[in-house]
C-alpha cells in the first residue's frame, strides 16, 4: 500500500503522541489478560496511548472502536470469544501474540482458542536468533522495518492480507471480520513501544489512523 | 579503607577452608563471596550452610565484604523472556537474603546485557523497572545493590553520566554503583567515575587494565595492580576527594601460572600501597 502525505504526517506525529490519533473518537480499550500476557507489552501500549486508552478485563468489555490485546501468553476460549464479539460489532482489534514465551501446553491451548473463535491458524513459535538482521518487514499500512522479538509465531495459510514477514515467514495478518477488522501480530511490538522505539510508535499511530 | 578479595580467586583445588587461611595470611580484612561461581556457594546452598560459611569466615578472622554473582551473565534482568527475568530477579533476591545471613550490607549485580538481539533501549527500561522493585526489597533488608559498570562486556551504561542518569531513573536509595576501576578501558578515566558517583559507590573493585591492548580473540586486557594503565595516584586522590572509605575488593584474573597463592600476597601489598597513598 502506498502511503499518502497525510498518512505519513499522521504516522510521524505518532512518534510524539500515538494517543493523539484517537482524539475525539470513540473508545480505545486495552484488554489486560493479567498473568496471561506479557506485562511489559501492556505497559508499552499504555505508555504510547496514554491518556486515550481504557484498560478492561475480558468479562467487562464494552463496544469500542479499537481493542488492543497485548502479548497473549494464555488466552481462554471465553476471552477469545469476547474478542471475536468485538470484531463482529465493528471494532478494529490488534491481537498481539506472546506465545513464543510459553510452554507447549499453553501454546496448544492458545492455538485452539484462536482457531475456534477467530479462525486464526498459527504455527509453533520460531526462535529467530542468531540471525543477520533483527527486523521484521511490515508492508501495511506502510512499508517499515520493526524490531523482531526473538521468538515469533508464524501464520498458517489462510484468508486475509499478510502484512508482515520475517524472511519468508508470514508474521502478521489483517482480515475483515463481521463489521470490524482483526490484525494479528505474531511478534509483539508492545515492548518496543515501552522502550520508546520511534518506528513502532509511528506504525501503531498509522494503524490506529485506519480504524 | 579495608581490603577484600573474591573467593573465586581461590585456586580450584584448594577448597574454601584453606582459601580462607590464605586470604587472612595475605593480609586481607574480608572476602567477597561469589554466588554460583564457587562450589561452596550456590543457589541451592541452604540457609544453614550459608550460616556455616559465615562461621568459617569469622573463624578465619575475616568478614564478608559483599555478595557478588556472575549468574546474571546467563540470566540477565534485561532478558526478553519473562521467565528468564523472573530467575534473574530470584538471583538478586537470594543475594540479598544471603548477604543478610552473612552479615554483609552489599551485593553486586550486573544489571543488564545489551546484545545484537536485545537492544539498548529495551535493556534500559527493563533494568530500571527491575531495580525499582528489587531496590525496595534491598532497602527492607538493609542491603545496598551495587550495579557494576561492566562497560565493555555489557555494552550498557558506557559513560559515567549515563550511569548517573540510570541511577536517577531507578531512584532508590538502596541502589548504587559497584565501581570497577578496571572496567572502564578506553571509554574514560576511573578517577572521573569516582568523582561523579561519590556517595553512590557501594563497593569498589580493583584491577588494572592495559588500555591500548584492545581485545583480540580471548586476549585479556586485565592485569594486576600497577602493571596496567590506570592512573593510580589520581584514583587514590579521587577516593579522598569524595571521602570514599569503604571496601576495596581485588578482582583480577588468576594469572599466576606457578605459585598461585603469590598473587594474593602481591595484591594485598599493592592494595596497602594504594591505601597509604605511597604511589
Amino acid at each position: 500500500m502506498v502511503m499518502t502525505r497525510r498518512e505519513f504526517l499522521t504516522a510521524s506525529a505518532g512518534v510524539m503522541s500515538v494517543g493523539g490519533v484517537l482524539r475525539g473518537r470513540p473508545g480505545c480499550i486495552l484488554l489486560d489478560l493479567k498473568g496471561g500476557c506479557l506485562r511489559e507489552s501492556v505497559a508499552g501500549y499504555v505508555s504510547a496511548l496514554h491518556p486515550r486508552v481504557r484498560i478492561a478485563e475480558w468479562h467487562s468489555l464494552s463496544p469500542c472502536a479499537v481493542l488492543i490485546v497485548p502479548g497473549t501468553l494464555d488466552i481462554s476460549p471465553a476471552a477469545a470469544r469476547a474478542i471475536a464479539a468485538c470484531t463482529h460489532a465493528g471494532a478494529t482489534v490488534i491481537l498481539e501474540c506472546g506465545a513464543g514465551f510459553t510452554d507447549e501446553r499453553a501454546f496448544g491451548a492458545q492455538r485452539a482458542a484462536l482457531l475456534d473463535c477467530l479462525q486464526l491458524k498459527i504455527e509453533p513459535p520460531v526462535q529467530l536468533w542468531p540471525r543477520r538482521t533483527p527486523y521484521i518487514d511490515y508492508s501495511w499500512p506502510y512499508s517499515v522495518k520493526l524490531r523482531d522479538f526473538s521468538r515469533v509465531v508464524p501464520l498458517g495459510a489462510q484468508t486475509g492480507e499478510m502484512i508482515a514477514w520475517v524472511d519468508d515467514l508470514p508474521i502478521a495478518i489483517k482480515r475483515r471480520r463481521g463489521r470490524g477488522t482483526l490484525i494479528f501480530l505474531g511478534s509483539p511490538i508492545g515492548p518496543a513501544l515501552w522502550a520508546h522505539d520511534a518506528q513502532a510508535r509511528s506504525w501503531l499511530a498509522a494503524v490506529l489512523a485506519t480504524a | 579503607m579495608k581490603k577484600s578479595i573474591g573467593d573465586n580467586m581461590i585456586p580450584k583445588d584448594w577448597g574454601f577452608d584453606r582459601g580462607l587461611e590464605l586470604v587472612k595470611k595475605a593480609g586481607f580484612d574480608g572476602i567477597e563471596l561469589w554466588l554460583g561461581d564457587v562450589p561452596w556457594f550456590q543457589m541451592s546452598t541452604t540457609d544453614i550452610d550459608v550460616r556455616e560459611l559465615r562461621r568459617k569466615v569469622a573463624s578465619a578472622g575475616l568478614v564478608v565484604s559483599n555478595v557478588s554473582t556472575g549468574l546474571h551473565w546467563g540470566s540477565p534482568l534485561s532478558a526478553r523472556d519473562p521467565r528468564v527475568r523472573a530467575q534473574a530477579a530470584r538471583i538478586v533476591e537470594r543475594q540479598i537474603e544471603t548477604a543478610t545471613l552473612l552479615g554483609s550490607d552489599a551485593i553486586l549485580v550486573v544489571a543488564g546485557l545489551v546484545t545484537e538481539e536485545v537492544p539498548y533501549n529495551e535493556v534500559y527500561s527493563r533494568c530500571v523497572d527491575a531495580l525499582q522493585s528489587l531496590g525496595g526489597t534491598a532497602a527492607r533488608a538493609g542491603v545496598k545493590i551495587g550495579c557494576e559498570n561492566c562497560n565493555s562486556e555489557q555494552r550498557f551504561l558506557i559513560s559515567p553520566r549515563e550511569f548517573w542518569q540510570f541511577l536517577n531513573d531507578v531512584n532508590s536509595p538502596a541502589v548504587g554503583i559497584h565501581l570497577d576501576v578496571g572496567n572502564i578501558h578506553d571509554t574514560g578515566f576511573a578517577e572521573q567515575w569516582i568523582e561523579l558517583h561519590g556517595p553512590r559507590i557501594t563497593r569498589m573493585h580493583l584491577k588494572d587494565v592495559m588500555k591500548h591492548r584492545g581485545r583480540c580473540g580471548n586476549q585479556s586486557v586485565y592485569t594486576n595492580l600497577f602493571l596496567g594503565d590506570n592512573n593510580w595516584p589520581a584514583i587514590r586522590a579521587a577516593m579522598t576527594k569524595v571521602r570514599y572509605d569503604g571496601w576495596l575488593i581485588a578482582e583480577m584474573e588468576a594469572r599466576y601460572r606457578y605459585a598461585p597463592d603469590q598473587q594474593f600476597y602481591d595484591t594485598a601489598q599493592a592494595m596497602d600501597r594504594l591505601i597509604s597513598g605511597r604511589l
